[in-house]
């Protein structure tokens, strides 16, 4: 568990500019105040009731990615997104609210009413937060209705008669770079057990595997893949039917009663998987999971639960590069490079683990991505709120990407592997570089393997 | 927030004129963008942050050029800043005026390897230049702590340096030239217009009148710099002694027996203390009052006969010594000095590292005595510290270490501060030896050069008539 809370964590900044390197906003536009040290002050500010609540302030937070890399550079663990997070959640407190004069926070709605900005977003993140992510069955729902919007030619049509054009630019995109929805009946519950692939050797492990909610939906290739990979690899996985959403966009969005309750549900149902580890496949929720003992600092019997819990989380490359024993792989003599997860590698603090995996696969190039440090600009649902900002990050990032004249970029995070897929796409090289989860990259390495020792 | 506002407000005109110059998106106005400019490293900025009344973000000489001109056109101050690490309040504004940010401006124009010479724009990071040397085997030496985050433009308007000063010198030693826009925005390039010379002594050497002049005399556009070969190894060897007058004599010995350690560093009994708290696998000895950790660098049979002569010079003195030669063994060795400045906060539980009285400077005969006597002016004034530094040149960096709701703390920290000045220049030392004056020590400026003081305000009032750039620095007139 973090040793301050991020009130306390935020006075322990002595401004040394230690973060100042490896933040992506400030690596853009180089003002202070896009950089970790300044929203460090801001929130400060804020939160000391030095300034008031107003649109300014709210702008300059919201351009923050909380990606953690500024926390991993800091020598004293300043905690810069958890003390962004709780500026953030004062000044939605303060919108709501009328009766600011119990609060440190004050309103000032002189420039631009920041009330009125506030309401049409917030429905839409309540509906989509509360009844959709946290709501397997909803969450189902919605995949089948994408699905039929693919299939059924409806998407065809949409971009034919360019409706999207009504659409912001970034939504448009996105929508073109969606991943294909596996039909309803190929995304039935995963087998509640899995036995390792080769019976004849020692488990590795007995292992549960965090499917997600989003992940599951519109990536399930991926989670069938990683099942796979883990019991190709040695070991003997539990997929635990009453997990539910991991709670980091709630959390991430001031909705910590809702994180709560998605956290106890997790508990209890990993609990009774009685496995070594819990693995994930997305650094975004694995951060979220080995951080779950936070919600539970006054609340004794649930935090020792919450800490046997995250002790077991690890992510799938870290785990197989560790404890598993890799099959025979082949590459097909393509350049490949890596662009981290930051919550994997700055949370997480999995540096490299799947960058070494792929390096194990014979007849590949592993080439090293310049400034792999900087986020891509996913970041959650970053690149719609702040469109621009990310475009100039994925601009940048994909330059980088370019110089590497790789044929592969591998991602280890659906929020990733969405923006990276993005980039490539708004660059017009989706003939010239494929964007890959690593898991389906290794897993596709281990079946080329198989199909030529047969042949 | 202190009240820095002793002049007119800003006229919108040089909003507008700025906005010409610079482009809308690097001129700033909001309250919330001065906030976050109002502050450097120095405790003194936390107690009083100052704000400036615009910031603008600099991507070329010409821009800078065209800003300071009009500063001086409406009289207005300007602040250069590069990443603002300083602990001398060095890059914040006195009196409202225009923050000038350069660390954009951080290409690396020319690496001119065959000729051991780089160059690049102020706001290159330290840590970058080198990691883009190291493909051609050269680096840029000095190495303050903050490597990983200070800008080179900012090194050299401080002429700052590290723990390996005591071989490789100073930033100093490493400025072959430099481009510069004078306080009247006119530009010049010092070291020869055109020259890739190594060595001139071609006229007044007007680049190491900029150096450690702290923004006063000028902003530093381009520095073309001297570069020397990568060391290939070093080793290690940390010793501990049961008294500092062993520890000095240990030093001296070194030095007599033709040994030149790429560093040596010293950490007090609360140093030790302090990074076994945060290491404890370290497991340094504590009975002793202090330890020293030498570094040799070269090649690498070089290497490991220095670290064998060493050891046996410190023996005689030493009441523990650990070596290496081996790169992952010393990297343990050195993670002791490497962890102190951060782990010197652990010595008061809920307390914070005080940046004051922290970079004074004395002749290395004198170095026992120093630390014995700003131990006792910490225990007159009931504050802990730990003291560390580089006493291959007699710099002690000391830490005291303070709750920030004590004001009873609050304020005897800051009668410690000066006592240690004072204490440094009655030692036949300076107040400051790699950090700068900035604001924090201009009150000692008069005491420790007396009318020297007065050529370098005349200097100032003949490069700077209108007084505008950086104002209210180094003892110089607000």
């Amino acid at each position: 568990m973090k040793l301050l809370t991020p009130e306390q964590s935020m006075y322990t900044c002595v401004r040394c500019g230690a973060c100042r390197g490896v933040c992506p906003t400030l690596n853009i536009t180089g003002r202070e105040a896009d950089g970790p040290r300044g929203r460090v002050l801001m929130a400060r500010a804020l939160l000391e009731g030095t300034i008031s609540v107003n649109q300014e302030i709210k702008d300059q937070l919201d351009r923050c990615l909380l990606c953690s890399a500024c926390v991993d550079a800091c020598p004293m663990d300043v905690q810069v997104p958890d003390i962004v997070m709780v500026a953030k959640e004062q000044i939605a407190a303060a919108v709501e609210m009328d009766s600011f004069h119990e609060r440190s926070v004050k309103l000032d709605t002189s420039q631009v009413d920041i009330k009125k900005q506030a309401k049409p977003v917030r429905n839409v993140k309540d509906f989509l937060f509360d009844k959709v992510l946290a709501d397997q069955k909803n969450l189902n729902k919605v995949g089948n209705l994408l699905w039929m919007y693919q299939k059924s030619g409806l998407q065809k049509v949409t971009r034919a008669i360019g409706i999207m054009k009504f659409f912001p630019e970034q939504m448009q995109q996105m929508e073109r770079i969606m991943p294909e929805i596996l039909p309803p009946s190929k995304r039935k519950h995963h087998p509640e057990f899995t036995p390792r692939a080769n019976d004849k050797r020692d488990s590795r492990g007995r292992v549960a595997f965090f499917q997600g909610c989003l992940m599951d939906m519109m990536f399930r290739e991926t989670n069938d893949n990683s099942i796979k990979l883990l019991s190709k690899t040695g070991f003997d996985v539990v997929t635990p039917k009453a997990q539910v959403c991991c709670g980091a966009l709630h959390h991430h969005s001031g909705k910590t009663e809702k994180s709560i309750e998605l956290a106890k549900a997790n508990i209890i149902a990993f609990e009774e998987a009685k496995v070594d580890y819990i693995i994930t496949n997305a650094g975004g929720c694995g951060a979220a999971l080995v951080e779950y003992e936070e919600f539970f600092r006054d609340d004794p019997v649930w935090l020792e639960r919450a800490k046997g819990f995250s002790s077991k989380i690890r992510d799938i490359s870290e785990i197989v590069h560790e404890k598993g024993e890799m099959p025979a792989t082949v590459g097909r003599g393509e350049r490949v490079t890596y662009q981290p997860s930051c919550h994997l590698q700055y949370v997480m603090k999995v540096k490299d683990a799947p960058a070494k995996l792929v390096k194990t696969v014979p007849n590949v190039e592993y080439v090293e991505l310049p400034d792999k440090k900087y986020c891509c600009g996913s970041a959650g649902i970053y690149n719609m709120l702040q469109p621009e900002l990310a475009n100039e990050i994925l601009d940048k990032k994909m330059e980088k990407v370019k110089e590497t004249d790789s044929a592969v970029l591998i991602t280890a995070n659906p929020g990733c592997y969405l923006q990276m897929k993005l980039g490539v796409h708004k660059e017009g090289m989706e003939k010239v570089i494929e964007t890959k989860h690593v898991v389906d990259y290794l897993v596709e390495s281990i079946d080329r393997a198989e199909s030529k020792s047969l042949s | 927030m202190t009240e820095t506002m002793a002049r007119p407000p800003l006229d919108k005109k040089v909003i507008t004129r700025l906005t010409e110059i610079f482009g809308e998106e690097r001129v700033l106005t909001n309250n919330t963008d001065m906030i976050t400019y109002s502050y450097d490293a120095s405790f003194e900025t936390q107690l009083n942050p100052r704000k400036p009344e615009v910031a603008v973000i600099a991507l070329s000489t010409e821009e800078v050029s065209e800003c300071v001109k009009l500063a001086n056109e409406y009289k207005i101050p300007i602040y250069p800043r590069g990443a603002a690490t300083g602990q001398t309040g060095g890059a914040v504004s006195t009196k409202g005026g225009i923050m000038i940010d350069l660390s954009k401006m951080n290409r690396i124009l020319d690496i001119d390897h065959r000729n051991m010479q780089v160059m690049i724009e102020p706001g290159v990071v330290q840590n970058d230049l080198n990691e883009a040397l190291k493909p051609y085997g050269l680096r840029f030496p000095p190495d303050p702590g903050s490597a990983n985050m200070c800008t080179v433009g900012g090194m050299v308007s401080n002429n700052s340096s590290g723990l390996r000063a005591v071989k490789y010198g100073v930033t100093r030693h490493y400025v072959l030239g430099m481009e510069v826009v004078l306080p009247t925005g006119d530009v010049i390039v010092t070291g020869g217009a055109h020259s890739k010379a190594l060595k001139s002594v071609s006229g007044y050497d007007l680049a190491h009148l900029m150096i450690g002049s702290e923004g006063t005399l000028g902003i530093v556009t381009r520095l073309r710099l001297k570069l020397l070969p990568l060391p290939v190894t070093r080793g290690i060897v940390l010793c501990s002694f049961k008294e500092l007058e062993d520890a000095g004599a240990a030093v001296n010995a070194v030095f007599s027996s033709g040994l030149q350690p790429s560093a040596i560093e010293i950490m007090d009994f609360n140093c030790t203390k302090a990074v076994n708290m945060m290491k404890p696998e370290l497991n340094l000895p504590i009975d002793n009052e202090a330890i020293l950790v030498f570094e040799v660098d070269g090649a690498k049979e070089e290497v490991s006969s220095q670290v064998t002569r060493l050891k046996k010079v410190v023996e005689k003195y030493a009441s523990y010594i650990k070596f290496s030669d081996e790169p992952e063994e010393c990297e343990k060795l050195w993670q002791a000095r490497k962890l102190v400045g951060a782990a010197v906060g652990l010595l008061k539980p809920g307390g914070f590292r005080v940046y004051g009285g922290e970079d004074i400077c004395v002749p290395i005969s004198r170095l026992p005595e120093t630390l014995r006597e700003i131990h006792n002016i910490a225990d007159r004034y009931g504050i802990v510290c730990g003291i560390y530094g580089h006493v291959g040149d007699g710099n002690l960096h000391t830490g005291p270490v303070v709750n920030s709701n004590n004001e009873v703390e609050m304020e005897n920290v800051q009668k410690m501060i000066d006592d240690i000045h004072d204490l440094a220049i009655k030692m036949e030392g300076t107040t400051t030896a790699e950090h700068g004056v900035g604001i924090v020590r201009a009150k000692y400026m008069d005491v420790e050069h007396g009318p020297a003081m007065e050529i370098m305000r005349a200097i100032k009032k003949t490069l700077d008539p209108n007084n505008i750039l950086n104002p209210g620095k180094m003892a110089l007139p607000n």
